[in-house]
Formats: C-alpha cells, structure tokens, sequence
C-alpha cells in the first residue's frame, strides 16, 4: 500500500508543478504580447480578456491537488479502534505487535492494560520475595 | 526495550528482568545524570522528559530484584539528586532498597520503625503507608497489614491499588466474601477493568470450590461468577482469561445443576436456563479453539497471550472433548 500512496502523491506533486510552469509560462507570454501590442496601439481590453488562465491549467491544478490529498490520505497509518471492547481485544490478543507503527516501533503512549497495575500493584511491591524467587528461577537455568 | 522500561516491571518474567538489569549500566551511561536548573545550560542540553524518571524508577525496581544494586544505587542517587529525599515517591524507594538490602530480620525491624517514624511526621504520607503495609504483610504480620490498609482507605477511599491490595490479603487467608467485597470497590472506582471482572469471577469460582457455604449460596455464587465472566468478554474481544472461566463455570453448572432456589431468583443472581448455558459453553469451547489454533500457528496480531495461559486452555478444551466423547 505504501509504495502505491508513495507513487500516488509524487504523481500529484509532478503535475502541480506542470500547472504552475505552465501559468508562469502563460502570463510571461502573456505579458510580453501585451507589450508587443500596447506598441501596435491595441485595445487594452483585449489584454486584459487573454491574461486570464486557459481552462486546461486551472484542471490541472485542481486534478493534481485531488490526487496528492488522496495519496497522502492512503499514507496515514492505520486508525486506532475506537470501541471499547476492540481496544481492549487488541491489547490482549496483540500485546505490544498491534501498537506498532509504521517504523515498526512500539508507540511511546502503549501502556499494555491499564487495569493489570491493580494486580501487579507496583505500590505494594513485595521485593525480598521478588528476589527469592529470582534467585530460585537462576538456579534452575 | 524502552517501552517495557515506561511500565512498572512487576508483572515480567525473570528473564525479561535479567535482560533488563543486564542493559542497565549502558542505559545509565547514556542518560543523563543531572538536569540543571539554569537556563543557560538547558539550552545546550537534551530537553528533561518525564520519561527519564520513569525509567530510572523501573530500571531500579528490576535491578533489585535481579540484585544488581550497584546500578539500583546509581539509579537511586539520581532520582534523589533530582527530586531529593524529602519527596514522598522517593522515600518509599529509599526504603524499599533498605528492605532490599536487610539481611536479617533485626534489620527489617529497624526500616520498619523509620516507617513509622516518617509516618509520625506526616500520616498522610501514602507511598509510605503503601511500603509498611507491604512489608508486614512480607514479614508475615498480616492481621497488622490488614489493620494499617483499612486505616489507608479510611482516609483515601478512592485508591483502587489499595482496594486491589486488600482484596489479595483477604484472599490469601482464605476470606473469600470480603476478598471479593474489597474487588467490588475497585470496580465502583475503575467500571472498565476487565481483568478485575475476571478476577471477581474466579474469586466465585473457588469459593464454591472451597466448599464454604451451603448448597443455595454456591448456586448463587455460580450464577454471579457467570455474569461476572460475560462482562469481562464483554468488555474485551478475545479475552482468554474470561472464557477460560466462562467454560469452567458453564462446565460445572452444566454437569451438576444447581436446585433452583427462590432467594437465588428474587435477587435476579439464578443461573440462566439449559439453552443459554449450552450456548455459552459453546461459544467459549469455539472461541478458546479459535485463540489457542491462531496462536498456535503463529498467526500475526495473536501473539500477545501468555505461552503458559494458552497451554491451560488446550488441557481445559483436551479434558472437556474427552469427557463428552465418554
């Protein structure tokens, strides 16, 4: 999905630059007629007619803006659940994976369970017997 | 690694500790020490968050328990040099070292009445009432622990850790009413917990095994592990820990059905009929397949159960198969 929003915005961007080429291009011609023909004692009116951006520009602009939203859109990560129910199922059944982002590194927000501190009770944390059964867990490896 | 770090590390396994103890000289070397208060110098230095001091706290409590105290110390001196030894957060860690450190039972004495002493100056001090609590409860003097934690609650009620803590001593000494009347406080203070619902319901659950109470209480008591249990999978798609209790529940009320009892049906806590208990016992068998297959299978998005928890729940699906085949 990347690489197609990747290509998509770049797609979008080249064509936006083309647009506003283009209408540089259009008003130096532009303005060079105007000094050719004010010479020629032409009608200012006109000028001022054909000085406005053909049809075919302002398309592309607005064309090249539409893709660049849409590829920059299908870049945004995925969104995270709102439901309760959903949330706290991807916690459990994902555990650190469904918090990932697209960098691949866990989110610094990702707390896990907010609810397992009311078992691990950090507050009331019982060391000596913390480090007793460290202790027996290193004799058996 | 770092995120494990923002968490207290009270629930990992010895190894993960070990790892982290392992990196704890490296991290210490690489974080900054001090943060100066002049502004000149915060300038040129890398901004302060709140994550550092999150880190060195949880860093210390596993380098404790691993014993690693000379990087528990360094961590210690840090927090101290920052928030000095007059911060109730840090006291409770200056104590929870000397608990560390005693050697005998003589010296636990000794950090106790410090305990009580700080306790002298400033009763309110919570992360100390915490420390003594836990540390008669570690010296076996329960009923001391029991009478200081209630004292706690008296005057902070809403302090779900301390509810949690209180229902886990009562537990332990076998009361199981009050245990899960204490659970009952932290639910009316965190609504969403779901752990706690499946906490509750086992809570139930081994009351009726115990044996306490007559035949009309443990169909009570059944009825409600049951709800307790659909609230939590309510609560949380996929909870394996609920549908590990909804199918031993649903199992022991399908196989020895409980006399329907009009106290039972006037509080609304009967079990529910035959169909819906089938049903449920279904839905669970089903859905404990599903976790244990894809889990089993390595599949992405499932890997976040515990290896021991999904190895119960294959012996509890392997013994229900078998009983039904007989």
């Amino acid at each position: 999905m990347t690489w197609f929003s990747k290509s998509t915005t770049t797609f979008g961007f080249l064509l936006l630059a083309h647009a506003c080429y283009s209408a540089y291009e259009h008003s130096a011609l532009q303005s060079h007629r105007a000094a050719s023909l004010s010479s020629l004692s032409a009608t200012t009116q006109q000028a001022a007619a054909s000085s406005s951006l053909p049809l075919d520009i302002s398309l592309e602009t607005i064309v090249a803006t539409v893709i660049i939203t849409l590829g920059l859109v299908l870049n945004t990560t995925k969104l995270r659940p709102i439901q309760w129910r959903v949330w706290a199922g991807q916690i459990e059944r994902a555990g650190e994976e469904g918090a990932r982002n697209s960098s691949g590194e866990v989110d610094k927000d990702f707390v896990g369970n907010p609810f397992k501190l009311l078992e691990s009770r950090p507050g009331f944390v019982d060391i000596r017997k913390q480090r007793k059964e460290f202790a027996e867990w290193v004799k058996q490896q | 690694m770092t995120s494990s770090l923002l968490r207290p590390p009270g629930h990992l396994s010895p190894a993960t500790a070990l790892q982290l103890s392992q990196q704890a000289p490296i991290i210490i070397k690489n974080s900054p020490g001090a943060v100066t208060a002049s502004a000149l110098s915060s300038l040129f230095s890398a901004p302060e968050t709140p994550e550092l001091w999150t880190i060195y706290e949880n860093l210390l409590l596993s380098c404790l328990r691993t014993g690693d105290e000379e990087s528990a110390h360094l961590c210690l001196g840090r927090l101290v040099n920052r928030f000095g030894d007059d911060n109730e957060r840090v006291m409770a860690l200056i104590g929870l070292m000397k608990e560390a450190d005693a050697k005998d039972d003589a010296t636990l004495e000794v950090v106790l009445k410090e305990y009580e002493a700080l306790l002298q100056e400033n009763p309110t001090n919570i992360p100390i009432v915490k420390r003594r609590v836990a540390l008669l409860r570690s010296i076996g003097r329960i009923s001391d622990a029991v009478t200081a934690l209630t004292g706690l609650l008296d005057f902070s009620p809403t302090d779900s850790e301390a509810w949690s803590e209180l229902s886990d001593i009562y537990f332990s000494q076998g009361l199981y009413s009050q245990a899960i009347f204490a659970l009952e406080e932290v639910l009316v203070l965190q609504p969403n917990a779901w752990n706690i619902y499946a906490r509750i319901g086992e809570l139930l659950l081994m009351s009726v095994k115990s044996g306490s109470g007559d035949q009309n209480d443990s169909a009570k008591q059944l009825g409600e592990a049951l709800k307790r249990f659909c609230r939590s999978i309510e609560l949380c798609d996929d909870y394996l820990r609920g549908y590990y209790g909804l199918k031993l529940t649903t199992t022991q009320l399908l196989n020895d059905p409980p006399k329907p009892s009009k106290q039972a049906e006037s509080d609304g806590l009967a079990p529910p009929n035959l169909s819906t208990l089938q049903k449920l016992d279904g839905l669970a068998t089903e859905k404990l397949g599903e976790i244990t297959r894809r889990f089993t299978a390595g599949e992405k998005g499932w890997q976040g159960y515990e290896e021991a928890e999904i190895v119960a729940a294959k012996e509890l699906l392997e013994k229900s198969s078998s009983t039904t085949v007989r």
